[in-house]
């Protein structure tokens, strides 16, 4: 190993400094390079994510799923484990979830939406347990698995819909029938923010306490460590895979239908916009970490609802957007090591 | 052993060398000289800074102070790549090589530069190859470094060092991979490359290393040098002295405690039954055996026989293909045992770093591992104070509660995990290689706690493959190879070394 005290690594503000440099150098030149102002172009996106009261709701309301699907993926990243199965979780926490809906259309309100997220909740947890046991008993690799079990997630809902959920009403549009207002997420007054992303950004808080205090996050932190030290004391790493693969996958069941109530007010094809491997990039970004995924979470969150406005307004293609998240990641992972990379 | 020629020059001097990391002086004030030719044994415990000390030279760790003159002139090294081009070769612990290459291609990885179309067949790698087969004729360059055993892994990185033309070679540790046949052949070629005007650096704690090939010894002790002399003049004890810096416990220069005495009326206590993990000869296979309170039970055989297996399978770590192993009337392992029920013994296992501590938590967390797998909270457990006190009684260094375990050399680690083990009292104690790469200090330590542990009544396990040690503290020893017990008796003075190992070895007794 080598120490070598002359080598001082950056400051992390000067890391993040000059990581937001970089971004912006970078996504001035995607801009230029199709025929934009990138002075203008980018003004506009901070207007169209935090100018006024509706684009800051749009910003929060795009986080909510990014911010569930990101801590699906950091929960049992905190065991060492990269699920990227979030997409498929969301879609089976959708599908369990309008079950219930579906199954008890006229209860009220306050016993269908409890209903309604706990069965959301187990579909995702369900999803996620089978790759953690998987993982757990049979050393399986978690992060083959649950990326096929994506492609299931999303294949299911698609054959539930176009079969038989399929509300004939629809006239052939593959859509379950419109969920009744009794499922409606509660709002802050005044506002569209509903309760996914209250859930959320308490979830994220409850985790952020869960995984650094108390015994069980220790038992984790050496399971994650030193799975043989963790088992010579009777540690079992299987039991920890399936728990906390479940716990992500029922967060990101959650995602799943609230996305299908808030957003689309039924289940059906186009759940989602890759909030399950947006999440997981989001998470990686934060290293596991909590609060900087919720941060995170929301700063996405603007960029893609900002998108959706310059295509509206700027004439922006606004998958413009998804390729300025694209940078931000590649820059965010790749700036702070190339730093390092020259100190050492 | 050859007298050092007399040379106007020394090959080296080191004048004042000191490096210090933060406030502790790795090296303080280090002067000595190698002459061409000669073998210097540079001994020390683990953290005495000797291979501070020769990466100081080789150009790892520049020296903050004073300086090092090859041929009387000073010599400074940025990089190993300089002190390579300067004829200084160094062979580590912990080899440069890739297993999953071949012998032929490793060595050409020494030569990065080399032009593609010559391949491996450039005039380096053959050079390498010819100074591999004076040292090993039986290894062939084309065989996956992988397969070779670790001693004649050594001998391939010896000869990428050799091959540099080097007039200085530096061994860090070296004998301390090698069974004992290969250390033999290692010292013959040490002495063969120092016949050939090479000086030679030899960093150890090992007194039979000092006594095979060496020259002249230089002792270090926390940093400084404690004292040399020529390896003739020296005797073991004295050596033993400048390394500890006491006096050595009684007549017996490896310190040992004495052995126990057993209780008047010996009680079963961990019964193993028919135990076996497998059909392997790795595995333990069909291993019935009794230790009684207060006695400390030898296993002794040649490593990889079957004794991991064994202490895992006992451990209850590794699920038994068949029999079951009783503490005290109760089964703690068997087939399929519930998780819940381990690890009701003290155990000490092999390669502490690896299996014994976790090394990003704190030494606080490791210590208090099993009450956090018993679901004991944060204030049921030890407080802050008495984990320091702890450690302080281990002598487990540096004693900071908050500090990460992977932080602490060797020594510690395994003073940590021994005091994890042996802290409260236990029924048993498994130990496997307990003292495997410890120096003199720590390994009496080690077995000092192993005798307290049995004279408080636990029965103890002792899996080695150090036979003077067994002889000197085990009350029985067993023999395992090939995954069985091939032999038991009383330890009594008759018992010889001989018939212990030709046991191990499967030769006639």
């Amino acid at each position: 190993m080598r120490i070598d005290s002359t080598a001082r690594p950056w400051p992390f503000s000067a890391v993040l400094l000059t990581t937001a440099l970089v971004f912006f150098a970078v996504a001035a030149a995607f801009f230029a390079a199709i025929g934009q102002s990138p002075l203008k172009v980018m003004t506009d996106l901070v207007l169209f994510a935090a100018g006024d009261g509706f684009s800051r709701e749009e910003t929060l309301l795009k986080a909510a799923p990014i911010l569930l699907c990101a801590l699906a993926a950091a929960i049992p990243g905190r065991l060492g484990l990269i699920s990227v199965g979030a997409e498929g979780q969301l879609h089976l926490g959708a599908i369990f979830g309008t079950a219930m809906v579906l199954s008890m259309p006229g209860a009220p309100a306050m016993i269908l939406l409890p209903a309604t997220l706990m069965a959301a909740a187990c579909g995702g947890a369900f999803w996620g347990a089978i790759p953690g046991w998987l993982r757990g008993r049979l050393a399986v690799n978690e992060t083959i698995t649950t990326l096929v079990m994506n492609y299931i997630g999303v294949l299911m809902v698609n054959a539930l819909v176009f079969g038989p959920w399929r509300d004939p009403v629809n006239l052939g549009w593959p859509a379950t029938a419109r969920f009744p207002d009794a499922v409606d997420l509660p709002v802050l007054p005044g506002t569209r923010l509903h309760l996914g992303l209250m859930l959320g950004a308490l979830l994220a808080l409850a985790c952020a306490l869960a995984f650094s205090r108390g015994i069980r996050a220790e038992r984790v932190r050496i399971l994650a460590m030193n799975r043989k030290v963790g088992e010579t004391f009777g540690l079992s790493f299987p039991r920890h895979a399936v728990v906390l693969m479940a716990l992500g996958g029922a967060v990101a069941g959650l995602a799943g239908i609230g996305e299908a109530i808030a957003i689309q007010g039924r289940l059906q094809p186009g759940l989602s916009l890759g909030y399950g491997l947006t999440g997981f990039l989001v998470a990686w970004l934060c290293g596991h970490r909590f609060l900087p995924i919720l941060l995170v979470s929301i700063l996405i969150g603007g960029l893609l609802a900002a998108g959706d406005a310059l295509q509206l307004y700027a004439k922006v293609p606004a998958s413009s957007a998804v390729i300025l998240q694209g940078l931000l990641f590649v820059t965010v992972l790749a700036v702070p090591g190339l730093l390092q990379r020259r100190t050492a | 052993m050859t007298g050092a020629p007399a040379e106007a020059v020394p090959m080296v001097s080191f004048r004042g060398v000191t490096k210090r990391f933060g406030t502790l002086a790795a090296c303080d004030d280090v002067s000595f000289d190698v002459a061409g030719g000669e073998v210097v044994a540079l001994l020390g415990e683990n953290g005495a800074g000797k291979s501070t000390l020769m990466k100081t030279l080789y150009g790892i760790h520049p020296p903050d102070g004073g300086e090092v003159l090859i041929h009387g002139r000073p010599a400074a090294f940025a990089r190993p790549a300089d002190a390579m081009a300067a004829g200084i070769g160094m062979v580590f612990q912990t080899f440069s090589l890739l297993p999953a290459l071949s012998v032929r291609d490793n060595l050409a990885m020494a030569w990065p530069g080399t032009p593609w179309y010559l391949g491996k067949r450039g005039r380096n790698v053959r050079g390498a190859l010819a100074h591999l087969s004076q040292l090993a004729p039986g290894i062939n360059p084309d065989a996956r470094l992988g397969t070779l055993s670790t001693g004649e892994q050594q001998l391939v990185e010896l000869a990428k060092v050799l091959n540099l033309d080097a007039r200085l070679v530096i061994l860090d540790e070296p004998t301390s991979v090698l069974t004992p046949a290969e250390a033999e052949r290692l010292y013959g070629l040490i002495r063969a490359i120092a016949a050939d005007g090479v000086a030679v650096v030899m960093i150890t704690h090992k007194l039979a290393d000092v006594e095979a090939c060496a020259d002249r010894v230089v002792v270090m002790r926390r940093g400084r040098v404690e004292g040399e002399g020529s390896a003739a003049a020296l005797s073991r004890a004295e050596i033993v002295t400048l390394m500890m810096g006491r006096t050595a416990r009684g007549d017996d220069p490896r310190g040992l405690p004495e052995k126990p005495p057993l209780p008047a009326r010996p009680r079963p206590q961990l019964l193993l039954r028919r135990v076996s993990t497998g059909d392997q000869t790795s595995d333990a296979r069909d291993v019935t055996l009794t230790v009684h309170r207060g006695e400390i039970l030898g296993i002794a055989g040649v490593t990889g026989n079957g004794q991991t297996a064994l202490a895992e399978g006992v451990a209850g770590i590794r699920d038994l293909t068949d029999g079951e192993v009783l503490l005290d009337g109760s089964v703690i392992s068997r087939r399929r045992l519930d998780p819940r029920r381990k690890l009701h013994i003290g155990y000490v296992p092999e390669n502490p770093r690896e299996n014994g501590i976790v090394a990003g938590l704190s030494l606080e967390t490791n210590l208090a591992l099993r009450s956090i797998a018993e679901r004991k909270g944060a204030s049921r457990r030890m407080t802050s104070s008495e984990v320091a006190q702890r450690l302080a009684e281990y002598d487990v260094r540096p004693p900071e509660p908050a500090r990460a375990a992977g932080t602490l050399s060797g020594g510690n680690v395994q003073k940590l995990v021994i005091a994890r083990e042996t802290g409260e009292p236990r029924e048993a104690l498994l130990m496997v290689f307990p003292t495997m790469g410890l120096d003199i200090t720590a390994t009496a330590f080690v077995y000092d706690r192993m005798v307290a542990a049995a004279a408080a009544g636990a029965a103890v396990l002792w899996i080695s493959e150090e036979l003077d040690d067994l002889l000197a503290l085990a009350h029985r020893i067993a023999v395992i190879r090939e995954g069985r017990i091939m032999a038991e008796w009383p330890v009594t003075p008759g018992l010889t070394r001989t018939e212990v190992g030709a046991s191990m070895t499967g030769g006639p007794t």
